[in-house]
C-alpha cells in the first residue's frame, strides 16, 4: 500500500513555453530573364534524428508564384496555408490572381502582423513579376525583405550562397578582356548550378538529403524550356489558361 | 574614461593620454601622467586595470633601465617591445595577471625610424603608424585612417592628434579633459603642451 | 502589489498586449480580411493589430527566442548591425547608409536597403531590426498620404516624425529595435529628425546611427561645415560610411548615397565600398579612400642628410 505521506509533495512547476523547433533543410532559388527556379531538399529532421525523408517545403501558389519555406516545419506549412487562404479570397474578389509584388508586401503585412509571436521560418518567394521578368524576393521571419537575383536559406545557406555569389553574381571573378559577365543564365545552366549546390550541400550537411524538388515558373513567351529537353522528371502543374507555366523537377539526393 | 592615442610622422612619435585617476564614478587625481619614460628614445603610456597599471609600468621601467647599465646601451623600441610583450604574455598565464593596455613609441637611433607598437593586456602585439586605446578609439581611428600622414611634421602630427582630441570631446559621454603629450624623436623625449 | 496594479492598468505593456491580442481576435472575423486591403485593410481602426504568445510575459519569451545580444544560439536571428548617417548643409540634406545585413556572424545581405523612400519629399533611415524600419516607415507613408488627402498639403518632417515616434513609443517594452533618422524638406527647409524606439525624437543638423556610427563621426565630425558644396557634402558622406564600413565589421559591402533639395530626394549612387577603397568615386587606381592606398611610398623614417650621403 502506498502511503500518502511518502509521496513527495507535488509542487506547481514553472515551464519554459518552447513552441519552437528547427527542422533543417535547405531552401534555394534563382530569378532569370524570363523564369525563375525555386527548390528545396525533402529530408524533414530534428536534431539527428530524421523524422521523414519526404516533406516538401516549395509550394506552388499560383501560375506565376511558387514560395519555399525553411525552419520551423509547422510554423511553416501552416505559414503557407494561411497565404494560400489569403489568395483565394483575392481570386474571389479580384477574379484574377495576386501580382507577385503584392505576395510579397503581403507576405511581409502577415509575417510582421506576428512581430511579437513570430513564426520561426525563412521565406523565399520566386515567380514573374507582371513586367515578365523573372523575380525573388526573401524575408527574414518578421517580415524584413528584398528582391534579389539568387538566394539560398536554411541549414546549408552558408555553404550554397557563397557559391552562388561566385557563379550567378560572378563575384570574385574577372572577365577574360574584352569579354563581360552575362546579368542573367540561362534555363540550363541555372538547373545545373541548382543541381549542384544540393549535391554539394548534402555531402557537407547532415540536414540536408533524400530528395530535391526544383520548381521552374516560365513566363508567357519564353523560350528558357529549349535547351533543358535532356532533364529528366519533368512535370507540367500549370492550373489555368493565362500563359505563365509551371513545372517541377524531381531528383535523389543522397540518403545517408 | 581612460583614453589613448599615438601617432608616428616624419621621424618621430607622438604619446598622448588622459590625465585622470578614477576609481568607480569618482575621479581619484587629475594630473596624473600615465607616460613613461622608460629610456633615452622610449616612450610607454599605460591604461587599464588601476594598481596593476602602475606595478606593471615601474617593473618595465626599471628592467629596461637595467638591461642599460649592465649592457651599456638602450634596448631598441623593437626589442624593448617585444620584452614588453613577453612580460605580459607570461604574467597572463600566472595567477595574478597584469591587466594592463600599452602603446609604446620610441625613436630607433640606428636606422632612423620611428616606431610605434600597440599592446594589449591579453599580450597581442602589432606594429603601426597611429592607435588607441579606450572608447576614444571608436572615434580616432577612422579619423586617423583618413587624416593621418607617415611624412607629417611635428606641428602637422600635433595638429591631428588635437583633432583626436577635439573629436572624442565632442562625441564621448564621459570625456577626458586633459591630456599629457610627451614626443619622442632623434633628440630623445620631452613632454609637449598643446 | 505590482501585478495587482499591473491587471487594472491600462497603459502598462501588459495591458497593451491583452489589447492587441483581443484586437488580433477580432481581425480574424473582419471583411477586411477578403480584398486587397492585404492586412492594412484596418487602417480606418486605428493600429493595424498583432498577435502575442500565450503566457504571462510576452516580452520576456520575445526576448529568450530573438535577441541574439543575450543568447548567441537562439533560434530567430533578426537582422542587425549598421551604419547610417545624415547631415544637413546648405544645399540641402545628404543621406548615407551602408548595405550590410548580418545575423550573428553570417553576411545575411550585402544588398540591402538601408534608405527608405517614404515618399519622393521623405526618407527614413534604417537601423536596428530591419523588418521594424521597413515594416513602421512604410506604414508611416500611408499616413503621410492621408495627411496630404485630408489637409491638401504635405506634411511637415515634424510631423511625419512625430507621427513615428508617438507610434513606437505606444509599443515601448515589446522588444521593437529602430533607431531611423526621417529627413526631407518642407515649408521650413531641410530638416532632420532622429527618432528611436525608446522614444526620443531629436531635431539637429548631423547624427549618424548604428554599429559603425562612431567610426562615422570621426570622419563626419572634422569634415562638417555649413557652407559645404554639394560635391563636398556628397564626398563626406561616403567617405564617412567607407570609414565606417572598414574599422565596423557589422558594416560594409556597398554605400547607397541620396541627396534631398527642394524639389524632393534625389538618388546619387552606389558605391562599391572596396572599390571606394583602391580606386575611389570615379574609379582611378591610387585615389582610393585606403590608409596604405593614401599613403603609398610615403615614409616616417627621417634619416639624416649625412646618413643618406654615405648610404
Amino acid at each position: 500500500m502506498l502511503d500518502m505521506h511518502s509521496v513527495p509533495q507535488q509542487q506547481p512547476q514553472g515551464r519554459q513555453f518552447n513552441p519552437y523547433t528547427e527542422n533543417g533543410g535547405t531552401i534555394l532559388a534563382i530569378a532569370g530573364a524570363d523564369f525563375s527556379v525555386i527548390a528545396g531538399d525533402t529530408r524533414q529532421s530534428e536534431g539527428y534524428s530524421i523524422q521523414t525523408r519526404y516533406a516538401p517545403k516549395v509550394f506552388r501558389l499560383t501560375d506565376k508564384a511558387v514560395l519555399a519555406v525553411n525552419g520551423f516545419a509547422a510554423d511553416g506549412n501552416m505559414f503557407v496555408k494561411k497565404v494560400r487562404q489569403r489568395l483565394e479570397w483575392y481570386r474571389h474578389a479580384h477574379a484574377k490572381d495576386m501580382p507577385i509584388r503584392a505576395i510579397a508586401r503581403l507576405i511581409q503585412t502577415m509575417l510582421y502582423a506576428r512581430r511579437f509571436f513570430p513564426y520561426y521560418v525563412y521565406n523565399i518567394l520566386g515567380g514573374i513579376e507582371e513586367d515578365g521578368t523573372g523575380a525573388v524576393y526573401s524575408f527574414d521571419p518578421v517580415g524584413s525583405y528584398e528582391r534579389e537575383t539568387c538566394r539560398a536559406a536554411g541549414a546549408a545557406q552558408s555553404l550554397v550562397q557563397p557559391f552562388l555569389d561566385n557563379q550567378i553574381y560572378f563575384k570574385n571573378q574577372t572577365p577574360a578582356a574584352g569579354t563581360s559577365f552575362p546579368s542573367h543564365l540561362p534555363l540550363s545552366t541555372v538547373l545545373s548550378l541548382v543541381i549542384d549546390s544540393f549535391t554539394s550541400a548534402t555531402e557537407r550537411h547532415i540536414e540536408v538529403g533524400d530528395g530535391l524538388e526544383m520548381y521552374v515558373v516560365l513566363a508567357r513567351e519564353s523560350t528558357a524550356l529549349q535547351g533543358v529537353e535532356g532533364i529528366g522528371g519533368v512535370q507540367e502543374i500549370t492550373m489555368t489558361e493565362e500563359g505563365h507555366r509551371v513545372f517541377v523537377i524531381r531528383r535523389e539526393l543522397k540518403k545517408d | 574614461m581612460e583614453t589613448s592615442f599615438a601617432l608616428t610622422g616624419k621621424g618621430y612619435v607622438i604619446i598622448a593620454a588622459d590625465t585622470t585617476a578614477a576609481r568607480s564614478i569618482v575621479k581619484m587625481k587629475v594630473d596624473a601622467d600615465k607616460i613613461k619614460v622608460l629610456s633615452p628614445h622610449l616612450l610607454m603610456s599605460y591604461s587599464g586595470e588601476p594598481g596593476d597599471t602602475i606595478q606593471f609600468a615601474e617593473y618595465v621601467e626599471r628592467n629596461i633601465r637595467l638591461y642599460q647599465i649592465r649592457n651599456l646601451y638602450a634596448l631598441t623600441p623593437s626589442a624593448a617591445a617585444s620584452w614588453i610583450r613577453r612580460s605580459l604574455a607570461e604574467s597572463l598565464r600566472s595567477r595574478n595577471p597584469y591587466a594592463v593596455n600599452l602603446l609604446v613609441g620610441g625613436y630607433d637611433t640606428t636606422s632612423h625610424q620611428p616606431h610605434l607598437y600597440w599592446i594589449d593586456y591579453l599580450g597581442t602585439m602589432t606594429e603601426i603608424p597611429f592607435g588607441a586605446h579606450g572608447y576614444g578609439s571608436y572615434f580616432a581611428l577612422s579619423l586617423l585612417d583618413r587624416y593621418h600622414d607617415p611624412e607629417a611634421s611635428l606641428e602637422e602630427g600635433l595638429s591631428t592628434l588635437k583633432r583626436c582630441i577635439n573629436e572624442v570631446a565632442k562625441r564621448l559621454v564621459v570625456s577626458p579633459d586633459r591630456y599629457t603629450v610627451k614626443v619622442v624623436d632623434k633628440d630623445g623625449v620631452r613632454e609637449v603642451e598643446l | 502589489m505590482n501585478s495587482l496594479a499591473e491587471k487594472y492598468s491600462t497603459t502598462s505593456p501588459l495591458s497593451k498586449l491583452r489589447k492587441a491580442q483581443q484586437l488580433a481576435e477580432d481581425e480574424e472575423l473582419s471583411d477586411a480580411m477578403w480584398g486587397s486591403s492585404a492586412g492594412f485593410g484596418s487602417l480606418a481602426k486605428g493600429i493595424p493589430s498583432f498577435t502575442v504568445a500565450p503566457v504571462p510575459d510576452p516580452a520576456a519569451f520575445l526576448r529568450l527566442h530573438t535577441d541574439d545580444h543575450a543568447d548567441p544560439n537562439c533560434r530567430i536571428k533578426i537582422q542587425h548591425g549598421t551604419t547610417t548617417l545624415a547631415f544637413r548643409y546648405k544645399g540641402g540634406v545628404i543621406v548615407a547608409v551602408d548595405s550590410r545585413a548580418t545575423a550573428g556572424s553570417y553576411v545575411a545581405s550585402g544588398t540591402v536597403k538601408k534608405v527608405i523612400e517614404i515618399n519622393p519629399y521623405l526618407l527614413g533611415t534604417m537601423a536596428g531590426g530591419a523588418a521594424d524600419c521597413q515594416y513602421w516607415e512604410t506604414y508611416l507613408g500611408m499616413h503621410c498620404r492621408l495627411h496630404e488627402l485630408r489637409n491638401r498639403e504635405r506634411i511637415s518632417v515634424s510631423a511625419a516624425s512625430k507621427y513615428l515616434s508617438n507610434l513606437v513609443y505606444s509599443y515601448k517594452g515589446m522588444g521593437l529595435s529602430m533607431g531611423t533618422m526621417i529627413c526631407g524638406w518642407d515649408k521650413t527647409g531641410p530638416c532632420i529628425f532622429y527618432v528611436d524606439s525608446d522614444g526620443t525624437r531629436l531635431k539637429g543638423d548631423l547624427f549618424s546611427v548604428g554599429s559603425g556610427s562612431t567610426f562615422a563621426y570621426g570622419v563626419l565630425d572634422q569634415g562638417y561645415h555649413w557652407d559645404l558644396t554639394d560635391e563636398e557634402a556628397q564626398e563626406l558622406g561616403r567617405r564617412s560610411i567607407y570609414a565606417a564600413g572598414h574599422r565596423d565589421a557589422f558594416s560594409g559591402n556597398t554605400c547607397n548615397l541620396y541627396h534631398v533639395k527642394q524639389d524632393g530626394w534625389h538618388f546619387i549612387g552606389n558605391y562599391d565600398l572596396s572599390k571606394l577603397h583602391y580606386e575611389g568615386p570615379n574609379n582611378v587606381a591610387g585615389q582610393g579612400y585606403g590608409y596604405d592606398v593614401r599613403t603609398e611610398g610615403r615614409t616616417s623614417a627621417n634619416p639624416p642628410p649625412a646618413a643618406t650621403a654615405t648610404a
